[in-house]
C-alpha cells in the first residue's frame, strides 16, 4: 500500500554535495577571482601608462627641442637636449620597431589603448561571473550545512509546470502546485520569503472558508474524540473522509512531548522564519491545542508527520548529531506548519477537484514526540482517505 | 594469501597514484606553455596589424640581441606571418597533447578508484573473517 502512493524521493543535499566539497569549490573560485583581480590591476596600470605616454607623445612635437635631464648610469643625470621631437621609434612587439611620426605614434597608441580597454572589460566580466559562482558555492555550502534536502516528485502528482519528472530544489513552483514544491522554493531562494508572508496573510483573512473548515473540524473532532479511546485508527479513518488530518489529532498530545529524535530540518531563511513563526504563534496562543481542532492542530499534525517521515527516512536520529542551528528549529517548524494552513485555505477555492499534495518536508521536530507506531497508522490513514479529501495536505513518503 | 594480495594491490595503487601525479604535472606544464604561446600569438597579431597599417616606405627595425637591424617591411611582414603560423601550429599540437593527457588522467583515475574499491572490499572481507 505504501508503494502505491509513493510519489518521489527526498534526498539530503549533503549527500549530493558534501560540505567540504562545496567549500573547496568556493575556495577555488575565490583563488580564481584573486588571480583575475591581479590581472585586472595589471591591465589597468597598462591603460594608465598608455594614456600618459599618449599625452607625452602629443606634447613632444610642440617644440623643436626640449631641455631634459638625460639619465646616465644608475644614479647620474646630466643636462641635455631632446631633438627630432617628431620622430619616434615605436616598439610594435616581438622585437619589431618602426619609425613613426608623432601623429602616427598617437594612432598606434590609441589602437593599443582600445585593445587594453577590451581586455579590462573582459576581465571585469570574468570577475563578475566568478563572483556569481562564488556566491552560489557559498550558498550551497551553507545550505548543505543547514541540512537542506532535495525533494523529487514523480510526474503523475505534479502538474505540468513543475513536472518533467521532478520539481527540483531551485525551481519556482506556482503556489498551488504542491506543498513541497512551494515550500521548497522558499528554502532554496532566500529572496522568496517576502512572497510568502503576504500569501499567508491573505490566507488567514480568507474567513469564509476558514470558518467552514473550522466548523467541519469541530464536528469531526467530536467524532474523533469518541473514537480515540478505542481503536482510533479505524475510527478516525472513517470520520476523516474530508480531513484526514483529524485522524492524527489523537496523536498530537503524544507528539507534543519533546523529543530529540529528529535532527534534520529544512531550514528557512531566518527572517522568513521569524515572520511566519510569529503569525503561527498568535494562532497557537488563543486556541487550545488539546480541546479544539484548529489550525494549530492541523499544523502540528503535518508537522509531526513530517517529523515522523523524517525519522523513517533518515536514520540519523542521534541527538549528538544536532545541527548547530538549533535556535532556528522551532521557528522553522512553526513556519512549515502555518504554511500548511495556508495551503489548506488557498487551495480550496482554487481547485474544485481535490488536489493531492505530494512530497514531504523533512522537519526537525525536536520538541515533538513522535511515536513511530502512531505515525505509521497516521500515514496509512492519510493515504486511505486521501482520494475523497477535497483539501490539500501533506503526505508523507519515504525513500 | 589474501594478505599478500592486499599488499600487491596497495603497491599497485601507489604506483598508479604516482603516475597520476606525474600526468597532472605534465598537464600543468602544458597549460603553462599554452598560455605563453597564446600571449605570443596575441602580440604577433598586434604586430602584424600595425605592420599592415604602415606605409611602404616606413623604416622597420628588428631588435636582434643588442642591436636594431633594419628590415624590409615586406620581409618583416612575412616573418611575422610565419611566426604566427608557427605559433598556431604549436598551439594546436599542445591542445592535442593536453587532450591526450586528460584522457590518460581520467583512465588512471578510474583504475585508481577501482583499485581502492577492491582494497576496501578485501579489507572488509578480512574484517569479517
Amino acid at each position: 500500500m505504501k508503494e502505491s502512493w509513493k510519489k518521489g524521493s527526498v534526498t539530503s543535499l549533503a549527500s549530493v554535495f558534501p560540505v567540504e566539497e562545496a567549500q573547496k569549490a568556493a575556495k577555488r573560485v575565490e583563488d580564481a577571482i584573486a588571480d583575475a583581480q591581479n590581472e585586472l590591476h595589471r591591465a589597468r596600470t597598462f591603460v594608465a601608462d598608455n594614456t600618459t605616454l599618449l599625452n607625452l607623445v602629443h606634447k613632444l612635437p610642440e617644440q623643436l627641442s626640449h631641455q631634459i635631464m638625460v639619465p646616465f648610469g644608475k644614479a647620474a643625470f646630466f643636462p641635455g637636449r631632446l631633438i627630432h621631437t617628431n620622430e619616434f621609434l615605436v616598439l610594435l612587439g616581438e622585437g619589431y620597431y618602426a619609425e613613426r611620426t608623432s601623429k602616427q605614434t598617437v594612432e598606434i597608441l590609441q589602437r593599443r589603448g582600445k585593445s587594453l580597454d577590451s581586455q579590462v572589460d573582459s576581465l571585469e566580466a570574468n570577475i563578475k561571473d566568478l563572483q556569481a559562482q562564488l556566491s552560489f558555492f557559498n550558498a550551497t555550502a551553507s545550505q548543505v550545512a543547514e541540512g537542506l534536502v532535495e525533494i523529487t516528485e514523480t510526474e503523475d502528482y505534479v502538474e505540468k509546470e513543475s513536472n518533467e519528472g521532478e520539481s527540483k530544489s531551485g525551481m519556482f513552483s506556482p503556489p498551488f502546485l504542491s506543498d513541497t514544491a512551494y515550500n521548497f522554493k522558499e528554502y532554496a531562494y532566500s529572496s522568496s520569503p517576502q512572497q510568502d508572508a503576504p500569501n499567508l496573510r491573505n490566507a488567514t483573512d480568507d474567513d469564509g472558508d476558514y470558518a467552514r473548515i473550522l466548523a467541519k473540524m469541530d464536528e469531526l473532532e467530536k467524532q474523533e474524540l469518541a473514537a480515540e479511546s478505542g481503536n482510533h485508527s479505524d475510527q478516525s479513518d472513517e470520520s476523516t473522509a474530508d480531513f484526514d488530518e483529524i485522524s492524527y489529532r489523537g496523536h498530537i498530545e503524544n507528539n507534543l512531548q519533546s523529543s530529540k529524535d529528529f535532527q534534520q530540518s529544512v531550514l528557512l531563511d531566518q527572517t522568513n522564519d521569524e515572520d511566519i513563526a510569529t503569525e503561527f504563534q498568535k494562532k497557537h496562543d488563543h486556541k487550545d491545542v488539546t480541546d479544539q481542532l484548529n489550525f494549530a492542530n492541523l499544523a502540528v499534525q503535518s508537522r509531526d508527520r513530517e517529523g515522523e517521515n523524517f525519522a523513517k527516512f533518515v536514520e540519523s536520529t542521534d541527538p549528538s548529531e544536532k545541527i548547530p542551528v538549533l535556535s532556528k528549529e522551532k521557528a522553522v517548524q512553526a513556519t512549515t506548519a502555518s504554511k500548511t494552513e495556508v495551503r489548506h485555505q488557498t487551495s480550496q477555492p482554487s481547485f474544485d477537484s481535490r488536489k493531492a499534495f505530494t512530497g514531504s518536508i523533512i522537519e526537525h521536530a525536536d520538541n515533538l514526540q513522535t511515536n513511530s507506531r502512531n505515525e505509521s497508522s497516521a500515514s496509512s490513514q492519510g493515504s486511505g482517505s486521501q482520494s475523497s479529501k477535497p483539501v490539500s495536505r501533506f503526505k508523507m513518503q519515504r525513500r | 594469501m589474501s594478505a599478500s594480495n592486499l599488499k600487491d594491490l596497495q603497491r599497485e595503487l601507489e604506483n598508479k597514484a604516482n603516475d597520476l601525479s606525474k600526468l597532472q604535472k605534465e598537464i600543468a606544464k602544458n597549460h603553462q606553455m599554452r598560455k605563453k604561446y597564446t600571449v605570443q600569438l596575441g602580440e604577433n597579431e598586434l604586430v602584424l596589424k600595425e605592420l599592415d597599417l604602415l606605409q611602404e616606405d616606413a623604416n622597420v627595425y628588428k631588435l636582434i640581441g643588442p642591436v636594431l637591424v633594419k628590415q624590409d617591411l615586406a620581409e618583416a611582414n612575412a616573418n611575422v606571418r610565419k611566426r604566427i603560423e608557427y605559433i598556431s601550429a604549436e598551439l594546436k599540437r599542445l591542445d592535442a597533447t593536453v587532450q591526450d593527457l586528460d584522457e590518460k588522467q581520467n583512465s588512471k583515475k578510474d583504475t585508481i578508484l577501482k583499485l581502492q574499491q577492491r582494497i576496501q572490499s578485501l579489507q572488509a572481507g578480512k574484517g569479517k573473517a
